[in-house]
């Protein structure tokens, strides 16, 4: 008991120490010492995220933690949604320039990371995981479904004009254009070329809208096809032989990369991912690029995406010399988020609106049900889902998938072209 | 192709836009012909390898005695062998004597109280 007080009393000398002494230098600070403790916790205080805080970065972190709810418990996309999503919030954490932690600051950790989105690294690796597990056989044996998949791209061109009227510049534009491709990846390569200072925007948009395939294709689908349309009952693909499926990546490489040369590193990747897939020789590299390359990837593409949405960033006008803020939340990201979304309404839209118009052409069981239309957007498979979804709500034994994965592979490849077009034309 | 820039103006927009949707449909027109093709070339080729099974006699491609039961029997068995579904097992049970050596550390003596009573 007596040691045990001996003990205490130690203690508190040691902290009436500890106390006098910062007073003695801070008084010493004050007549002219230069070091004060004061003054230490005032530099620590301007370094600190609450005195560097913006209304602007809280709301950005709200929307990030939403993604990651959204994610979680809506299961919505929950691959992109909770990297994006926390990317957000570590994008947003306010801090001082100068330290080499901003994913803008040249030379830190997340700047390095960033370099794949900036420079286009990642979208041509995710590709070649796509490839690798993609399954092209109900397109091979049902080829006139590629043209769902290239009118669905109609979005993005009607998107590009929309964008132009808006007051973008034509690059701008094009790279907003792209989101009705509904492909992260295409529109990431594509921004990175033609308008990299929109990367963060256009990202962040054309995944929340691929997150919200199911939410914003289904009403478009119903007002545009009689219910009559949605019961056609279409006729079982036939089986695909080994070498049609090995010929497929070789021959689609060759015909549209002749054409759209720009879309070799997305086009050219799909098609080897697909090969190492289908050849039955390579198995363990396509096991590789559509786990763990695809997997390693998407966490570096959706964090650094997620952390490239920075609410504030103040920059210096070239011309006037004013700071001006830069950063995520300005009027122009509403314009792109519109857009986005205005895209992604054509783009199902014309889908839908041209299997009608070939089920003029096509007789008996030839017909297609215009539900799969909608795929033609590239958002594997989550708009082949939705399609498959509306057509068992119009007949309980009519399963569309297989069918609707079509347009909806074919929807990869045609935005992918797209792309290509864009980019030759715009630089 | 057209190249645009930024002194375009929205004749150019409108030309580029609507050649550009061009261009996705041809490409994917022709890609959808050329699947056609060799869609009805495989169709064609394994019709003939049908014709050409048709004419060995019935006998010669499977014995028909063989009940469907052990048909599924001897495919599981291959299905487990050749993709070795088993994991296998060295069927030997041994209890292995582990002698630890001396250490305070873990002695129970200096973890316990000593209590003279």
């Amino acid at each position: 008991m007596k040691q045990h007080n001996k003990l205490n009393r130690t203690t508190i000398i040691i902290f009436l120490i500890l106390m006098v002494f910062p007073i003695q230098m801070m008084a010493q600070g004050s007549t002219g010492g230069g070091h004060s403790i004061m003054g230490s916790l005032g530099k620590f205080w301007a370094t600190t995220g609450f005195a560097n805080f913006h209304y602007k970065s809280l709301i950005m972190i709200i929307i990030g933690v939403v993604f990651i709810v959204l994610g979680i418990v809506k299961k919505w996309e929950p691959l992109l949604l909770v990297p994006i999503g926390f990317g957000m919030i570590v994008g947003n954490i306010p801090f001082t320039e100068g330290y080499e932690v901003g994913i803008y600051e040249e030379g830190s950790v997340f700047n390095i990371l960033y370099g794949g989105v900036r420079m286009g690294w990642y979208p041509p690796l995710i590709f070649l995981g796509i490839g690798a597990m993609t399954d092209f056989s109900s397109l091979i044996s049902n080829p006139k479904l590629m043209l769902l998949g290239a009118s669905a791209q109609v979005g993005i061109f009607i998107t590009f004009i929309g964008a132009y009227a808006l007051g973008f510049t034509p690059e701008e534009s094009g790279a907003i254009g792209i989101i009705g491709g509904a492909d992260g990846p295409t529109a990431i390569f594509l921004t990175s070329k033609l308008a990299p200072h929109l990367i963060g925007a256009i990202a962040i948009t054309a995944y929340s809208y691929m997150a919200l395939v199911p939410l914003i294709q289904p009403p478009i689908m119903r007002l545009l096809i009689p219910k009559k349309e949605r019961l056609i009952r279409m006729k079982a693909p036939r089986q695909v032989s080994k070498a049609e499926k090995i010929i497929f990546p070789i021959v689609g490489l060759i015909l549209t990369t002749f054409i759209v040369p720009s879309a070799l590193p997305l086009l050219g990747m799909l098609f080897f991912g697909n090969l190492l897939k289908e050849s039955g020789v390579t198995e363990r590299l396509a096991d590789t690029a559509r786990n763990a390359l695809m997997n390693v990837v998407t966490i570096l593409l959706g964090f650094t995406v997620g952390a490239s949405t920075q609410a504030v960033r103040m920059i210096e006008d070239p011309i006037t010399g004013e700071l001006v803020n830069k950063g995520f939340l300005t009027d122009y990201s509403l314009k792109i988020f519109i857009l986005g979304a205005v895209s992604f309404a054509i783009a199902t839209a014309s889908g839908v609106l041209f299997a009608r118009l070939m089920n003029l052409f096509l007789k008996g069981d030839n017909k297609i049900n215009p539900l799969i239309g909608s795929a033609g957007v590239s958002a594997v498979p989550a708009a082949a889902r939705v399609s498959q979804e509306q057509g068992l709500k119009a007949d309980k034994g009519n399963h569309l998938l297989m069918h609707a994965m079509a347009p909806n592979v074919s929807g990869v490849i045609g935005s992918a072209v797209a792309a290509g077009i864009l980019l030759s034309m715009l630089t | 192709m057209i190249i645009l820039n930024a002194t375009m103006e929205w004749g150019d927009i409108l030309i580029a836009s609507l050649t550009s949707v061009l261009i996705v449909f041809s490409s994917l027109a022709v890609l959808s012909l050329a699947f056609k093709l060799t869609g009805n070339l495989s169709v064609k080729s394994s019709k003939k390898r049908i014709e050409k099974r048709v004419d060995i006699p019935n006998d010669a491609i499977a014995p028909s005695d063989i009940p469907a039961s052990e048909i599924a029997a001897i495919a599981m068995a291959l299905h487990l062998f050749l993709d070795d579904v088993h994991d296998k097992e060295s069927n030997v049970i041994t209890i292995k004597r582990i002698e630890r050596r001396y250490s305070p550390w873990n002695s129970k003596i200096y973890g316990l109280t000593n209590l003279n009573r």
